[in-house]
């Protein structure tokens, strides 16, 4: 044995000490608060070239705009246009009825925007399971609670509420490989 | 007696001379050999400082020219002895004058394997890490370690027997059988280890389907009584056309009933091979179909595997049929001996990668740079194995001898 | 036999003199090397004084090679109690290669080559036939009636290129991460031939990085700039998740398809995962235990 421990070389290894072991939680899971809860796209651009938003509240806190429309092709004043593909849904599905800036729950319990959360989760179970255990959405920072922060996507940040599915992308670094190569399919 | 000229050193010296004496070809030959093996270590020193990306070979195919040559010439080292079972297993008189050609054969080998395997290592200068004690080496878990044992065990074992056997006849003595015969013993089961082993560096690899076929050793084992005994037929003839020693015809008629059988033995586990795989067919046997007829057009291989299955039938053939003209046998013996370099080269190697594990095609053909160095350490390999041969006649002959008078 | 042996002489000096010459590429690479560096231990065998000289070094030329007063070079331990795991969910991964993208840039690959730890294979929806897999599309993703499969190295409890490294220069450590002494291997290549996965690479030559481009945060044992003629494969971007940080893949992962933690930890993302998710691994009848696990939703 120590004839193999000499080849082997194990026997000149320095001690080597362990890091420890996490310790209890002491920062939060952060959910980014997406802009889209507050603000909408106005489809122009402002002096400095970014995309043009105004606030809900710019509008819905000084006119009455009681949501009569039952459908986006009944809108008559403003929000024209809007596209939504989100199944069979109608707007006062989700929006309440009197003040579009909150939201309801299936039950009638009122929900503000910044709760919008609870509202996708009603329906979306399984993807809010997976969305709290960090496994729907994506990730930005620490696995481990007790040196640092977590921050997550909200909801709305990929999802636009209205056109929920997620559009095609063009992928990026398409692998160099040296050597012949094959088109196509393999 | 002149003490100088009894002494190990001066039998080097002696050595130093005789192998540098000969005719115009002789220096023709040598200076050829001697320009190639310049060109190959240029080009390997233009790898060591720009990188292996002088290769042609890929994270894909990320062995090459370099280790086909070298699982070649472990299969070359290892036929070489096999004229030693003949000789003294069977006490076959006339096979033990030329054993010692064997033996001279396999340390060429040996060396010529042991510089592929150096040209091939993207870190030659720590070659210090291998070694027991100072570095850390992973035997016996590592293949690759078992490998490194036998194979410069074998260099050791042959160059000790030669060694003896040439000091002691040059000192004009019998050499004592207790110093050589067991290592003779030994080195025929080495010998069989040592391609066993270097077969069981690709057989373990569970990653590798190509590979990992329980038949790899024994074909292994009989590859190299192909390729042993075909270099060593020509070689034989050579040095009777080539200089004044007397080769008699019994050692090649032997080597040439071994290479009768063992050539059918590979072809036959060829067709074993090509059988389990294509019968049950699945992707297991996507590398066989690659090198026999392509895999998703991509067919470079292909013309290489059906040269060297031709090479193999034929030389079978003319074997079997036809009589055993020299030139007829040479014939047979040169395209078994390429065949088989094909085939376990290349044809092993290469299909070992493609496809790869994530089942890809990227191909490969050996770059200017392998090439080079690959001619290169043939040419040193020919270089030792003249000399070598030079030597021992010399010795044999009584040219070379202490107890004579020299001026 | 004067003449004969004058010749002989003129002739082992032409040939010395042209041996020479042609060995003048290598000593031009023996330069850039350091008795130091020749000389140096396997990473287990570094006493801290040792190490803390070696990283120094490592720090040192890297500053001066790119310029750069940032770059530092660590060697965290594994933690205590921490087993790393890795999963990926099939269902959502749309192909982006985001994550090969983040793995090139986190860890300094050689740019001209693009190199990346990570490999996505576009597959058919139906089939899990590797043979029927496509690393190279170029065309907008996801696209219909495929699923997307990135490979990377599995960290495998029975990993055989740890078994067949012939000078122990790759090895399991405590938190299951399998990493390469890139200062001890001897660029062999045995290990790259024995990974069923397609994990490895090798340094075909020296990488080059443009000095704003590079990570100047470094581990020894992962993502500091890798010499020439050696191996390297993915770590988990251990100077990160030894940290508590999760690995750059996961961060530029758009949906979220992959979930990284302590397997250690019952509380933790990825052991919900194994409980709850219909979870397998590549090549299971392999034996290689990987660390790494697929899975689909619902």
């Amino acid at each position: 044995m120590a004839l193999l421990a000499s080849v082997w070389g194990c026997s000149n290894d320095a001690p080597r000490h362990r890091a420890p072991a996490p310790g209890p939680a002491a920062f939060a899971t952060e959910i980014h608060v997406s802009e889209r809860l507050t603000s909408i796209e106005t489809g122009e651009e402002t002096t400095v070239g970014t995309a043009g938003r105004v606030a809900c509240a710019t509008c819905h806190d000084v006119v009455d705009t009681g949501a009569r429309a039952k459908k986006p092709e009944e809108l008559e004043a403003f929000h024209r246009g809007l596209q939504v593909t989100h199944g069979n849904l109608a707007c006062t599905s989700c929006h309440a009825t009197g003040d579009p800036t909150a939201l309801h729950l299936a039950t009638g319990e009122m929900l503000a925007m910044s709760e919008a959360l609870r509202l996708c989760s009603q329906c979306h179970g399984p993807q809010r399971t997976s969305f709290d255990h960090n496994a729907h959405g994506g990730l930005n920072g620490h696995w481990d609670l007790s040196r640092g922060p977590r921050l997550k996507n909200h909801c709305v940040d990929c999802h636009d509420p209205h056109a929920p599915a997620i559009g095609q992308v063009v992928p990026v670094l398409e692998p160099k490989d040296r050597g012949g190569q094959v088109e196509g399919k393999h | 007696m002149n003490e100088k000229k009894l002494s190990y050193p001066g039998f080097l010296w002696k050595i130093l001379g005789a192998a540098t004496d000969g005719s115009v070809r002789f220096y023709l030959w040598m200076t050829v050999l001697t320009a190639i093996a310049v060109v190959g270590a240029s080009a390997w020193a233009y790898q060591v400082r720009d990188g292996m990306a002088l290769t042609g070979m890929s994270d894909h195919v990320s062995w090459g020219l370099y280790i086909a040559n070298f699982t070649f010439g472990v299969g070359l080292a290892a036929g070489a002895v096999m004229m030693v079972i003949p000789a003294y297993l069977y006490d076959d008189e006339e096979m033990h004058e030329v054993v010692i050609v064997g033996e001279l054969l396999a340390i060429a080998s040996i060396l010529v394997c042991i510089l592929f395997v150096t040209v091939d290592l993207g870190r030659p200068d720590r070659f210090w890490h291998l070694i027991p004690g100072i570095g850390r080496f992973n035997w016996p878990i590592s293949m690759l370690s078992w490998d490194i044992i036998v194979l410069s065990g074998y260099l050791l074992i042959n160059l000790h027997i030669t060694g003896y056997l040439l000091y002691t006849r040059y000192r004009g003595q019998k050499p004592n059988s207790s110093w050589y015969v067991p290592f003779v013993f030994l080195s025929v089961v080495w010998a069989i280890s040592i391609h066993s082993v270097t077969a069981f560096l690709y057989s373990g690899l569970g990653g590798r389907p190509f590979w990992n076929s329980a038949l790899l050793a024994p074909r292994f084992i009989v590859t190299a009584f192909v390729t042993g005994p075909a270099f060593v037929i020509v070689l034989l003839q050579l040095i009777r056309r080539l200089t004044r020693a007397k080769i008699p015809d019994g050692p090649i008629q032997t080597l040439t009933r071994v290479l009768k059988i063992t050539i059918l033995a590979n072809l036959f586990m060829f067709a074993s091979e090509a059988f389990t795989a294509l019968y049950s067919g699945g992707s297991h046997a996507a590398a066989l179909r690659y090198s026999l007829v392509g895999l998703h057009g991509s067919t470079i291989l292909v013309p290489w595997v059906w040269t060297a299955l031709g090479c193999n039938v034929v030389s079978a053939l003319l074997l079997l049929f036809v009589r055993p003209e020299a030139r007829w046998l040479n014939l047979a013996c040169g395209l078994s001996f390429l065949g088989v370099w094909i085939e376990k080269g290349m044809g092993l190697i290469i299909p070992g990668f493609i496809p790869s594990t994530l089942h890809e095609i990227v191909e490969y053909a050996p770059s200017l740079t392998e090439w080079r160095i690959s001619a290169g350490i043939w040419a040193v390999g020919l270089l030792v194995l003249t000399v070598g041969i030079k030597v021992v006649l010399a010795v044999l002959d009584g040219r070379l001898d202490a107890t004579a008078d020299h001026s | 036999m004067e003449r004969r042996v004058a010749l002989k002489v003129v002739g082992a000096t032409l040939g010395a003199s042209a041996f020479a010459a042609a060995m003048k590429p290598l000593a031009e690479w023996a330069e850039t090397l350091t008795a130091e560096q020749f000389l140096q231990k396997h990473f287990k065998e570094l006493e801290p004084e040792e190490l803390a000289r070696v990283l120094e070094r490592i720090e040192e030329d890297a500053r001066a090679k790119y310029g750069r007063t940032d770059v530092t070079v660590r060697a965290d331990a594994p933690m205590e109690g921490v087993e790393f795991g890795y999963a990926l969910n099939l269902s959502v991964c749309i192909g982006c290669r985001k994550c090969a993208e983040a793995c090139h840039r986190e860890n300094n690959h050689d740019r001209a080559s693009d190199n990346s730890y990570i490999r996505v294979l576009e597959m058919d929806q139906g089939s899990l036939d590797l043979e029927h897999g496509n690393a190279h599309y170029d065309h907008p993703v996801p696209a219909p009636g495929k699923f997307y499969m990135p490979i990377q190295c599995q960290q495998c409890r029975n990993a055989p290129c740890v078994k067949v490294c012939p000078v122990q220069a790759t090895w399991q450590e405590e938190d299951g991460i399998v990493v390469v002494d890139y200062d001890w291997c001897i660029g062999c290549r045995y290990c790259e031939a024995a990974c069923p996965y397609h994990a490895r690479r090798f340094n075909w030559q020296a990488p080059t990085i443009p000095a704003d481009e590079l990570n100047p945060d470094q581990g020894y044992l992962s993502n500091r700039v890798r010499p020439q003629g050696v191996m390297e494969k993915c770590t988990f971007c251990l100077h990160r998740t030894r940290r508590g940080q999760v690995p750059a893949c996961l961060e530029a992962c758009p949906t979220g398809a992959r979930v990284f933690g302590n397997l250690r930890d019952p509380n933790s993302d990825i052991r919900w995962v194994l409980a709850n998710k219909r979870v397998f691994v590549l090549k299971e009848e392999l034996g290689t235990k990987p660390r790494f696990y697929y899975y689909f939703d619902g």
